[in-house]
């Protein structure tokens, strides 16, 4: 796409107060999304422990879940998770044609909701022993 | 001013004296030039208090690669008076007519039907016509549309999405025409219900130009396109096989399946078009067409 | 009949596939969570108690399909988020095999895992 002059897209992170509520919800699924797959292939990774021993599966996994920052991350991946599956399930209604009326609100819903299961979620994963 | 009254009445006196009646389209065009100049004296004392009169700034993109000194994209500044009800478009033509006439931007019919002055008005796409300077926040940012490379200050280059227009076929073109080739072929009233609002579309080309998959994928046909194939594609009085044809083209990895709905189309588009619906229609139509040849 | 009826251009069946994986990986996802942090918790995971779930057929099914599903979902949704970016010829195909293959393996390798996870392997 050449462009005699660079103006800067209106993907231009610059513009980002005059992004609509559709634009975020592609950026913020796009990028939940790619932090979602790289989980996926670590997540494969570290559970290919078992291959090896059951004490080792076990020390590796339980050595993780000890360490602070470890539990911190899985907050955010819980975040991540229901932000795409919210978000998933408006662009599914929007797919089968039902609430496009409604469809930026219903993304402030799932912005919404994403915190409020988070927030909610905290002392379930910050629980457990801690190194 | 007065003795201008007193000019008419002289000369009218004299006219009195070698014609025993005035014509009235005399009298008429008489008092028109008095009218005009009237009006006329009023402007120019206007004009001389700019300074208390309510005034817009505007900010206007400027780029010329053929002289020196615009060959670096900048923004002018114009200020240009207020009246109620001025659009975007008057306000461009002001400052074109009263302060740079190099000043460049495309418009014809000023009643959002021509499709010439889609613009990016402060962040947005909208029609120059079209959009009120009462609705706007001051300074207004006046940009050509992004996505499309400028050709001078507030021109683009529309060949792209003529292309991709183009692509669609976006004629009438039925399968059988009646034998009688005098007969007409009747659409029913539902029928024209269901693609009125596809009709609608100007060639603006606000909506490609607010769409990110448009800007990124360059094969993309983009909403426009898919809108009118979707006109043609849902007009009964086509024909099934023409149907076919139409959502064969569509189907293709840079059709229809590249919109990810992200709505910005629906939103500028000035004729209220909801396109996103169209295509999302045409993706359940292409599913569905496609699961019977299992 | 040597032709290949299906008149779905390419994007049209991955289309539909991806929706149709994304239903059953909402369910799954959640289900994923809720057993693995709320049920049991994360920081007592040890290998006995993974081998006793998975040594349930049903469960050991369901967790594979959640691997192949949410394979295609994942390698699918970054396909297309780089053509929605504009890549496009050499390059395309390249990062097109690069992905199918990198998809492959996650399923071997996951497969490995689950059936030594239920003491198969």
């Amino acid at each position: 796409m050449s462009q005699s002059y660079n103006r800067g897209t209106v993907e231009d992170f610059g513009r980002w107060r005059e992004f609509s509520a559709g634009m975020w919800a592609w950026i913020f699924h796009k990028f939940t999304g790619w932090v979602l797959v790289g989980y996926l292939f670590t997540h494969i990774a570290v559970l290919s422990t078992s291959l090896g021993s059951a004490q080792l599966y076990t020390s590796t996994l339980q050595g993780l879940e000890a360490l602070l920052v470890v539990r911190f991350l899985e907050v955010g991946l819980l975040a991540v998770a229901v932000f795409h599956i919210l978000n998933g399930v408006r662009l599914l209604m929007v797919d089968l044609g039902v609430g496009l009326e409604a469809q930026d609100k219903s993304f402030y819903a799932s912005m919404v909701l994403t915190g409020a299961i988070t927030v909610a979620s905290i002392p379930t994963f910050l629980g457990g022993p801690l190194a | 001013m007065s003795t201008q009254i007193e000019q008419q009445e002289s000369e009218t006196e004299e006219q009195t004296e070698e014609q025993t009646v005035e014509s009235p389209g005399e009298r008429r065009r008489a008092q028109k030039r008095e009218r005009e100049a009237e009006r006329q004296a009023q402007r120019e004392t206007e004009e001389a208090t700019l300074d208390d009169e309510e005034t817009v700034l505007l900010k206007v993109f400027r780029y010329d690669p053929e002289v020196e000194g615009k060959q670096e994209p900048r923004f002018d500044d114009f200020r240009v008076p207020f009246h109620k009800g001025m659009t975007v478009l008057d306000a461009l033509i002001y400052a074109r007519d009263e302060y740079d006439s190099s000043l460049t931007f495309r418009h014809s019919c000023r009643q959002a039907v021509c499709g010439s002055d889609a613009l990016f008005v402060n962040g947005s796409q909208m029609l120059g016509c079209k959009t009120q300077l009462a609705d706007l926040e001051s300074p207004v940012r006046i940009e050509p549309l992004p996505h499309q490379e400028v050709v001078k200050d507030l021109v683009v280059d529309m060949e792209h999405f003529y292309d991709q227009m183009h692509a669609v076929e976006p004629y009438f073109d039925a399968d059988e025409t009646p034998e009688d080739s005098l007969e007409e072929q009747r659409q029913s009233r539902e029928n024209r219900e269901k693609v009125k609002m596809s009709t609608r579309c100007i060639w603006c080309g606000a909506c490609m130009s607010s769409c990110n998959i448009a800007a990124g994928d360059n094969e993309y046909l983009g909403p426009a396109a898919i809108n009118k194939a979707y006109r043609f594609a849902m007009d009964e009085r086509e024909g099934a096989d023409r149907k076919q044809e139409r959502l064969r083209i569509i189907e293709q990895e840079h059709g229809v399946w590249r919109c990810q709905t992200q709505f910005s189309c629906t939103e500028v588009c000035p004729k209220d078009i909801p396109l996103t619906e169209h295509i999302q229609e045409l993706k359940r139509e292409a599913v569905k067409n496609n699961l019977k040849f299992w | 009949m040597a032709e290949h009826y299906s008149s779905f251009e390419r994007g049209g069946r991955r289309w539909l596939l991806q929706r149709l994986t994304a239903v059953f990986l909402i369910g799954v996802l959640a289900f994923h969570f809720l057993l693995l942090h709320f049920a049991n918790h994360a920081a007592d995971i040890t290998f006995a108690g993974t081998q006793a779930r998975m040594s349930q057929v049903g469960y050991f099914a369901t967790m594979w399909l959640f691997l192949v599903t949410a394979t295609f979902h994942g390698v699918n949704g970054v396909y297309n988020a780089l053509v929605n970016q504009g890549i496009a010829g050499t390059q395309k195909t390249a990062v097109k095999w690069v992905l199918v293959v990198a998809g492959l393996l996650l399923v071997a390798q996951g497969t490995r895992v689950a059936l030594a996870m239920n003491g198969f392997l």
